[in-house]
């Protein structure tokens, strides 16, 4: 049937959650079937007095139920990974603290699993209002155009993900998100699977600055998986954008006031070219600096991504991932479930 | 072990059995201990399954596989770092190096260089695309980095373990390696080497990366010449870049108080950019100099101990002088 002895659902409790005992519940029931033990790790990440009780008060009663609570607010990245580094399991299950996927769909997530290392939901068919359907689409467009994402669904935080992928990425500030796409590039296969949306999920809607936010995090992605290599490869450009936009309309100035006498009096393109000009050397500049820091720790970033190793002789095989089914098939990359 | 050779495979399947063959062939009869370490590089193809087969039967043979396609630079580098051997010669898995060349590298090695380059004397490539595009990069990558070699593109190269495996290698360096490494002061020698026409498959190159190439040489430059004193870089610019604007602006205050009809509004916001560029150039230096500061990579802050002949004196001891490296052991120079 399945192979996954312990599995470890972490649910991050914040401002938005539903009632614990009762989603707990219901998460146990579909998911009992899949694994041989399950521990629920519930991170409560801020000050929730209520939820924290209810969560004792379960605990008491339930031995796989943990809570963890934080000293203060401090985001859904730190909340996983103290959860993860809390649990056990060879496969973790990130689940949210409200109901976003009908929860009797759950066990998918873990048969998909499979030979991949990381299933993330897409919700899908799903019962929100068109308005909030397309405000979706518009992000995850926007995320497909900027960083080539396949992921339809960033924002469904229901994923199964072995542990191994866990190990090696580091999660901070709204990475949380966008752990399909780090996993991805680290060379890890992710899946997507369409779960139905849940008909209980309360609407939501958010204030103008989470939008904002939103876009930053789009462009603190595509950085991310772009250029922290390779700094000047972005820097640079721009800079010799604007180093050669400035230093053609300097030179032109220039000769318009030595060969043509154009008096140079009054004309703010001087100014506008010199600023260019100065702007380019800085932006160059800051890459080399980028790029200083990238060779002082280069010994520690490791690039490649070693999946096993294959020592010579007879009866050597060593394999890097154990808990992985030994299959040498080529990588498949993100593919709709 | 003597030797470790390093052999990056992307999609080649085809070559990655004469290639085995042919490293054996030519390795064996110089009676050393070696290993060789396939790397494939998130090959799609039957490259890892073949290596594998190989490697059941051959306890020198080790397989590393990427989870993806990482790139030619960090393959040699994870070849390099799980090297055992006192000596590294990577090359090529397209069957374009010969093998057979190894043998000489060794001897130069032997002689004292810390990395001896491959030269393609007579390259079988396409010239419009590979050769000529290719000159022009090394003399430009020559004559920034001051380490003035024929033909950086060659894979096939021997190192001195020691030295290699501490030299930073990442992104697309490995064109750079012979100027990454003299930054390190290691003794580099070029010498010729045969080179074939491809058999299988296709080449991975184009001409897209010139630009990448230009930006990258930027970098080196500066590593090469700033790394261990980076303030200096920014400095050189920041500070004429200052005095200009001071003056320019002092200028700008004679004429305005002189009553001079000139446009002084312009003329003291040129100074004031060039004097905004200029600081914060400097302190860019500033925060450089911190970054190198803070680091504990010592690559550009003092030779290896391997590069360094010591010769201790007294009656016990004895500096042997057939050219070869004296290591000095626990000797600490600095």
């Amino acid at each position: 049937m399945n192979h996954i002895d312990v599995l470890s659902v972490i649910v991050p409790v914040a401002d938005r959650h539903d009632d614990l005992v009762d989603l707990y519940r219901d998460y146990l029931r579909h998911l009992q079937g899949h694994a041989a033990t399950l521990e629920f790790i519930f991170v409560i990440d801020g000050n929730f007095p209520q939820a924290a009780q209810s969560l004792h008060r379960l605990a008491q009663h339930e031995s796989s139920v943990h809570v963890i609570e934080l000293p203060r607010q401090f985001g859904e990245s730190t909340a996983l990974t103290v959860g993860f580094e809390h649990s056990t399991g060879k496969v973790v299950m990130t689940l949210p603290a409200y109901r976003q996927v009908e929860s009797a769909f759950l066990g998918g997530l873990l048969d998909t699993l499979g030979t991949a290392d990381m299933v993330v939901a897409r919700r899908f068919p799903r019962v929100d209002s068109k308005l909030q359907r397309a405000r979706g689409a518009a992000f995850n467009g926007l995320l497909h155009w900027v960083t080539g994402s396949a992921v339809h669904d960033i924002g469904c935080n229901v994923r199964a993900i072995r542990r191994h992928v866990l190990n090696e990425i580091r999660l901070y500030g709204d990475l949380y998100m966008f752990l399909p796409l780090l996993a991805h590039r680290e060379g890890f296969r992710v899946v997507e699977l369409n779960l139905p949306q849940s008909r209980n999920s309360a609407p939501t809607f958010y204030k103008p600055g989470v939008y904002v936010r939103r876009l930053l995090d789009i462009l603190t992605i595509f950085f991310l998986l772009k250029f922290t290599k390779k700094p000047l490869r972005f820097f640079g450009l721009v800079g010799a954008g604007f180093l050669g936009l400035g230093a053609l309309a300097l030179s032109l100035i220039v000769v318009q006031r030595l060969v043509f006498q154009v008096p140079l009096a009054d004309r703010p393109a001087l100014l506008l070219s010199t600023l260019l000009v100065v702007l380019g050397v800085q932006m160059v500049a800051l890459g080399l600096v980028g790029e200083l820091i990238i060779f002082t720790h280069a010994g520690d970033l490791k690039e490649y991504k070693i999946e096993r190793i294959l020592a010579g002789g007879p009866d050597t095989v060593a394999t890097k991932d154990s808990d992985r089914p030994p299959i040498a098939k080529p990588a498949v990359l993100l593919r709709k479930g | 072990m003597q030797l470790s050779i390093v052999v990056p495979l992307y999609n080649e399947e085809q070559s990655v059995l004469p290639m085995y063959e042919t490293i054996v062939r030519a390795v064996d009869p110089l009676t050393i201990s070696y290993e060789i370490i396939f790397i494939d590089d998130g090959s799609r193809d039957e490259t890892f399954a073949r290596a594998a087969v190989l490697a059941e039967k051959d306890r020198r043979l080790r397989v590393i596989k990427f989870r993806r396609n990482c790139g030619q630079t960090p393959a040699m580098a994870a070849g390099i770092d799980h090297a055992c051997g006192e000596i590294i010669v990577t090359l090529d898995g397209d069957l374009q190096n010969d093998p057979n060349d190894i043998g000489s590298f060794l001897v130069e090695i032997a002689r004292g260089y810390d990395i001896v380059v491959g030269w393609r004397v007579d390259r079988q490539d396409r010239l419009l695309t590979r050769k000529i595009p290719s000159r022009i990069a090394n003399w430009l990558i020559g004559r920034v980095t001051g380490v003035p070699i024929s033909d950086n593109g060659c894979s096939l190269k021997a190192y001195r373990a020691a030295v290699i495996k501490r030299v930073p290698l990442y992104s697309e360096m490995h064109r750079f390696i012979p100027a990454m490494a003299s930054i390190t002061g290691a003794r580099i020698k070029e010498i010729a080497v045969r080179h074939h026409a491809r058999r299988f498959g296709t080449s991975k190159y184009g001409l897209s990366r010139i630009w990448r190439v230009l930006l990258d040489l930027l970098t080196i430059k500066t590593l090469v010449s700033f790394a261990s004193r980076p303030m200096r870089c920014f400095t050189l610019i920041g500070i004429p870049l200052l005095l200009g604007g001071a003056v320019w602006m002092a200028l700008a205050a004679h004429h305005a108080l002189s009553g001079v009809s000139r446009p002084v509004v312009i003329e003291s916001a040129i100074g004031l950019i060039s004097l905004a560029g200029g600081a914060f150039l400097v302190s860019l230096g500033v925060l450089a100099e911190m970054v190198n500061w803070a680091s504990d990579a010592d690559v550009a802050k003092r030779p290896l101990e391997a590069m360094l002949r010591v010769e201790h004196g007294g009656p016990a001891s004895h500096a042997p002088d057939d050219g070869t490296l004296h290591k000095g052991g626990g000797f600490e120079p600095y």
